[in-house]
C-alpha cells in the first residue's frame, strides 16, 4: 500500500507538475505575445513545416528499407540493417555535424573536392539532416508490420489473378498502411521535438525547440521560453496521441492465425535493383556521415592539416569526467526508469485501485512531453524547496529517468500482459502471499522486459541532450553538452572525438545486452 | 501417501458474486460431501469457473458465506486457503523448471531440502515425470505439462483439489484417457474434488455428484444417472444430451400408471415419484435411445405408438440416428441395433416405452 502511494505521489511529482508548471506560468498576455511577435509565430510555422516535409521523406525512404530488407532477395542486406541501428544509437546533432565537416566552411566536399563555397545552413540541409536522422524509427515500425503480414493473402491476391502490382496496390500496402502510418507519426514527433540539428544548422531557419533555448540560454526570459514550449507541446502531444490511440488500434496483423512458410512473391527485377540503388545511397551517405567523423577524430585540423593525430582524443581524455558523467547519470537514471517503471506497470496492470487509467496515461505522456520542454518543467518546478535540486546530479538523473519511463514503463507492460493472471493465482494458490508472488514470478519473469528497457533507456540517456541542457551546472556537465560547445567553437576534431566515444559506448552497451538478451533466448527490440 | 487425514467438506451458502452490473453468481448453496467428486457443469459463462475461484479465494463473495473443513473462509486470502487448483492453462511459472514448479508450495512451506526432495520425487513417479525434473515447462508436451500441474496441486497433501477444465487443452484421445487415470487417482487417494467442465461426456463419465449450472444459478444438483434421466427442468435436459420435448397435459391417474394426453394420443407413464395431479399441463422429456423404431406399411398408430415418415437419418456406426415427423413434430430416434434392420427410410411408427419417459413436473 505505501509503496502503490510512493510510486504515484512521484508519478505526479515528476510526471505532471512540471507540465503543470510550465504551462501555467506564462500570463495570457504573454501567450498572445506569441501570435504579436512575427519571430515566434514563424519559428512555430517553420517546426511545422520542417516537421511535415521530413515526416514525408523520412516516411518514404523507411518503407523502401523496410521493403527492400523483408521482401528482397539483394546483397548487403545485413549492412543496410545495421544502417538503420546507427543513428539511433548516435547522439543528436551528430549528423549535421559531419553534413557541416562535409559541405561547410571547411568541408571535404564543397572546399577540397569542388572548391565552391556555398551557404549550407538554411533549411534545405536541415531537412536533408533531419531525413538521415530520423527514418530509422518509422523504418522500425514499417519493417514490423511488413515482416507480420501473411504471405498467404498475397497468393490469394495471386490466385484471384491479380498482378505483381495489383498485388502490392490492393493488399500489401494497404495491410502496412496502419506501420506507415505510425511509423510516420513516430517521426514528426521526433523532428518536431528535435533541437541539436536546427540548433547547429539551420542558420536563420529558426523553430520553436531553438527559439525557447534562446530565450532561456540568452535572456533567461522564461515566460517566453515557457509560452514556445507550450507551443511546441500542443502539436507533440496530438501527434503522440493520435498515434497511440488510432493508428495503434488499426492494425491487421493478427487476422490471419496460423502462418504457413510460404517465401515472399518476386518483386519485378526492375523495381527490386530500383529500390535497392535507393537503399545503396542513402547508406553510402549515412556510412560518409560517420566515416567523416573518425576521420575528423584523428586529424589535426579539419580542412587545413589532415595529418594522423591522437591530440583529440588526449583532450577528450583531459576531460573525461564529462564522459564519466554522461555514463553515471545514464546509468543511474535507467536503473530509476526501468524499477520505477515496472512497480508502476505492475499496479496499473493488476492492482484496482481506482486511477489505473490516469496512472497508464502518466505513464506514457512523458514519450508525448519534448525533451526541452520537460527539461524547462524541472528547472522550473525544482529550483525552490521543498525539492530545490537545480544544479544537482540528481536533477539530470530524475529529469532522465522521467523522460525513459514511457520506453521502459511499455516494455514492462507487454511483459506483464504476456504473464498472464493464472500464473499468479497459481503462486497464491500455492501459498506465496502478494510480496512473495512478486518476488519470485513477477520479477523473473519481467527479467526480460527490464534489461530491453534499461538498454534502450541507456542509449536514449547517453546521447540526450534537450532534457540535459537546462539541467546540467558546471560540476554536472555531460559529454552531449561539451560537444555542442565545441560544435558552436568550431573545434570540429575534439567534437568529433568525443563522439566517436560516446558512440563506442553506446554500441558496447547494445551488444552486451544483446548478448544477455541472447541468453535468455530473446532479441531486443529498439 | 501423505495426505491430510482429516475429513474435508466444502460448504457453499447462498453464495452471489457481481462482476459490474452482471451477476456472475447468485444465490448458489452447493455442499461438496466428502472424499466426493463433485462435477460443476455447464455453458461458457455460467458462472462454473467464478465459482471455483470463490471457493480458491481469487475473488471474495458479495454475499453468502463459504466454509472449508466447517471453517468460515470469507475473507481469507487464497495463500491461506489450501484449496490447491490445477488451472485450465496449467499456469506452470515458466521461469522454473518442472522439479521448482512442483516444489514451489512446499518451500513456501518452509519444509526441509530433503523432505520436498522425497515428496517431489513421489510425486515424479506417480505422473510419470522422472528424468524431467530439470526441465522448463516449455519443453514438454501438453500431456506433460498438464501432469506437472496436477503434481504440483497434490505434492501440497491437502485433502482438497479444485480442477478448472483441466482437460481442455489436451487432444480428444488423450482427453479420454486421462479422464479414466484422473477419476482413479482421486478415488485411490480420497480426495474432495471439485471439476469445473462445460463436457457432459467428462462430467457424467467421472462424477459422484453433478451440479448443472446456468446463468449463475445451479439448475440441479444430483447424481449422473439423476442428470441424465431425471432432468428437473427443459434446461437440464437440453444440455446433458440430446432429448425430445413433448407438451402434455395430465388426464388422469390409473393405478401405478399415469395417462399422459398430447397432440399424438395418449401415453402411459409409470407413476413413481411424480407428484401431478389430472388437468395439469406438463412437458414430457425422452431421450432418443428411448424411443423404439419400426417400419410400418398400414399406417395405424397403437398404444404409446406413433406414425410418421423419417425425414432424415444418419449413420453413426454404432446407432443410427432419426428425425422422424410425426404430424407437427420431429422426434429424434435413435436405433442402437442398425443391422437389425439396416437404414430404414419412409414411413415409420415410432413408440414409447412407458417406463423411460419422464415428465418435467415443474415446466408446462
Amino acid at each position: 500500500m505505501l509503496t502503490i502511494l510512493c510510486i504515484v505521489l512521484a508519478t505526479f511529482t515528476f510526471v505532471l507538475w512540471p507540465l503543470i508548471k510550465v504551462v501555467t506560468f506564462p500570463t495570457i498576455d504573454d501567450y498572445m505575445n506569441f501570435f504579436r511577435v512575427q519571430r515566434w509565430y514563424y519559428a512555430g510555422l517553420h517546426s511545422l513545416y520542417m516537421t511535415f516535409i521530413s515526416t514525408i521523406s523520412c516516411t518514404i525512404i523507411a518503407f523502401i528499407f523496410a521493403y527492400t530488407i523483408v521482401r528482397l532477395d539483394v546483397p548487403f542486406k545485413r549492412l543496410f540493417r545495421f544502417i538503420t541501428v546507427l543513428p539511433i544509437v548516435s547522439p543528436p546533432f551528430i549528423i549535421a555535424l559531419s553534413y557541416i565537416l562535409l559541405f561547410g566552411g571547411q568541408g571535404i566536399i564543397t572546399k577540397h573536392l569542388l572548391n565552391i563555397k556555398v551557404d549550407i545552413y538554411g533549411w534545405q540541409g536541415l531537412w536533408l539532416v533531419q531525413t538521415i536522422t530520423f527514418f530509422p524509427y518509422a523504418y522500425a515500425v514499417i519493417y514490423g508490420v511488413l515482416r507480420a503480414i501473411s504471405t498467404n493473402l498475397e497468393y490469394a491476391a495471386f490466385n484471384l489473378g491479380a498482378s505483381p502490382w495489383q498485388v502490392f496496390r490492393d493488399v500489401i500496402f494497404p495491410l502496412c498502411r496502419p506501420g506507415v502510418a505510425g511509423g510516420a507519426l513516430v517521426v514528426a514527433i521526433n523532428v518536431l521535438a528535435d533541437f541539436g540539428n536546427p540548433l547547429l544548422i539551420a542558420g536563420n531557419f529558426y523553430t520553436l525547440p531553438t527559439e525557447a533555448y534562446m530565450q532561456i540560454a540568452g535572456w533567461y526570459n522564461l515566460p517566453t521560453a515557457s509560452v514556445l514550449a507550450t507551443a511546441l507541446l500542443l502539436p507533440a502531444v496530438t501527434i503522440f496521441f493520435l498515434q497511440r490511440y488510432w493508428v495503434g488500434r488499426r492494425s491487421y496483423v493478427t487476422i490471419t492465425g496460423k502462418e504457413i512458410d510460404l517465401a515472399f512473391s518476386k518483386t519485378p527485377s526492375l523495381v527490386k535493383w530500383l529500390l535497392f540503388s535507393v537503399c545503396l545511397a542513402v547508406t553510402t551517405v549515412v556510412i560518409l556521415v560517420y566515416g567523416v567523423l573518425v576521420i575528423g577524430a584523428f586529424s589535426q585540423a579539419w580542412g587545413y592539416n589532415w595529418a594522423l593525430t591522437l591530440k583529440n582524443f588526449r583532450y577528450m581524455l583531459a576531460r573525461f569526467v564529462e564522459i564519466y558523467n554522461s555514463l553515471k547519470f545514464a546509468f543511474l537514471s535507467s536503473l530509476l526508469a526501468a524499477s520505477f517503471s515496472m512497480v508502476l506497470a505492475y499496479i496499473v496492470q493488476k492492482k484496482q485501485i481506482g486511477i489505473n487509467r490516469f496512472l497508464d496515461f502518466l505513464g506514457i505522456l512523458p514519450g508525448a512531453i519534448p525533451g526541452l520542454f520537460l527539461g524547462i518543467g524541472f528547472i522550473m518546478a525544482f529550483n525552490e524547496k521543498p525539492l530545490a535540486l537545480t544544479g544537482t546530479g540528481l536533477i539530470i538523473v530524475l529529469g532522465l529517468a522521467f523522460w525513459n519511463i514511457p520506453t521502459c514503463y511499455s516494455s514492462s507492460l507487454a511483459g506483464l500482459q504476456q504473464i498472464g493472471n493464472s500464473v499468479e493465482e497459481a503462486a497464491l494458490n500455492l501459498g506465496a502471499n502478494n510480496f512473495r508472488s512478486f518476488k519470485d514470478i513477477i520479477l523473473p519473469l519481467l527479467q526480460v522486459p527490464f534489461l530491453s528497457g534499461f538498454a534502450v533507456s541507456f542509449l536514449r540517456a547517453i546521447t540526450n541532450l534537450s532534457v540535459v541542457i537546462f539541467l546540467v551546472s558546471p560540476r554536472t556537465v555531460v559529454g552531449t553538452i561539451s560537444i555542442l560547445g565545441l560544435v558552436q567553437n568550431g573545434v570540429w576534431g575534439s567534437a568529433a572525438a568525443f563522439t566517436v566515444t560516446l558512440i563506442t559506448i553506446a554500441f558496447v552497451v547494445l551488444g552486451i545486452a544483446q548478448l544477455i538478451m541472447k541468453k535468455t533466448g530473446k532479441s531486443l527490440d529498439i | 501417501m501423505s495426505l491430510n487425514p482429516n475429513d474435508a467438506i466444502i460448504r457453499i451458502q447462498n453464495v452471489t458474486k457481481w462482476f459490474g452490473s452482471i451477476k456472475a453468481v447468485d444465490n448458489v448453496s452447493l455442499n461438496v460431501p466428502r472424499g466426493s467428486f463433485t462435477t460443476l457443469l455447464g455453458p461458457s459463462g455460467c458462472g462454473k469457473t467464478t465459482l471455483m475461484r470463490l471457493i480458491a479465494g481469487f475473488y471474495e463473495a458479495d454475499g453468502g458465506d463459504i466454509y472449508i473443513d466447517c471453517k468460515r473462509v470469507n475473507g481469507v486470502p487464497p495463500y491461506k486457503r489450501n484449496t490447491p487448483l490445477v488451472f485450465q492453462e496449467y499456469a506452470l511459472f515458466p521461469h522454473m523448471t518442472i522439479f521448482e514448479n512442483i516444489s514451489y508450495g512446499l518451500k513456501l512451506k518452509g519444509l526441509s531440502k530433503t523432505e520436498i526432495k522425497e515428496k517431489v520425487d513421489e510425486m515424479l513417479q506417480m505422473f510419470s515425470l522422472q528424468g524431467m525434473e530439470n526441465r522448463f515447462p516449455r519443453q514438454l508436451s501438453g500431456g506433460q505439462q498438464q501432469r506437472v500441474a496436477l503434481a504440483r496441486a497434490l505434492v501440497m497433501g491437502q485433502s482438497i483439489l479444485l480442477l478448472d477444465e483441466p482437460l481442455s487443452n489436451l487432444d480428444a484421445k488423450l482427453r479420454v484417457e486421462v479422464r479414466g487415470e484422473l477419476r482413479e487417482l482421486q478415488q485411490r487417494l480420497g480426495i474432495t474434488t471439485v471439476y469445473v467442465t462445460h463436457d457432459q461426456d467428462e462430467a457424467l463419465s467421472m462424477s459422484d455428484v453433478i451440479a448443472v449450472m446456468d446463468n449463475g444459478i445451479i439448475r440441479q444438483i444430483g447424481s449422473p444417472w439423476e442428470i441424465y434421466f431425471k432432468p428437473r427442468n427443459k434446461f437440464v435436459a437440453n444440455f446433458v444430451g440430446t432429448v425430445n420435448f413433448i407438451q402434455a397435459k395430465i388426464k388422469e391417474i390409473a393405478g401405478s400408471n399415469i395417462i399422459a394426453s398430447y397432440a399424438g394420443g395418449e401415453i402411459s407413464i409409470r407413476r413413481e415419484g411424480y407428484s401431478v395431479s389430472p388437468g395439469q399441463r406438463v412437458i414430457l422429456a425422452v431421450r432418443p435411445e428411448c424411443i423404439s423404431i419400426s417400419e410400418n406399411n398400414d399406417g395405424v398408430s397403437g398404444a404409446n405408438q406413433l406414425f410418421g415418415e423419417i425425414k432424415k437419418s444418419s449413420f453413426l456406426g454404432h446407432m443410427i440416428r432419426y428425425w422422424v415427423k410425426c404430424r407437427e413434430q420431429e422426434f429424434i430416434v435413435d436405433d442402437f441395433n442398425p443391422s437389425r434392420h439396416g437404414c430404414m427410410s419412409g414411413k415409420v411408427n415410432i413408440s414409447f416405452d412407458g417406463n423411460k419417459v419422464h415428465i418435467l413436473e415443474g415446466e408446462g
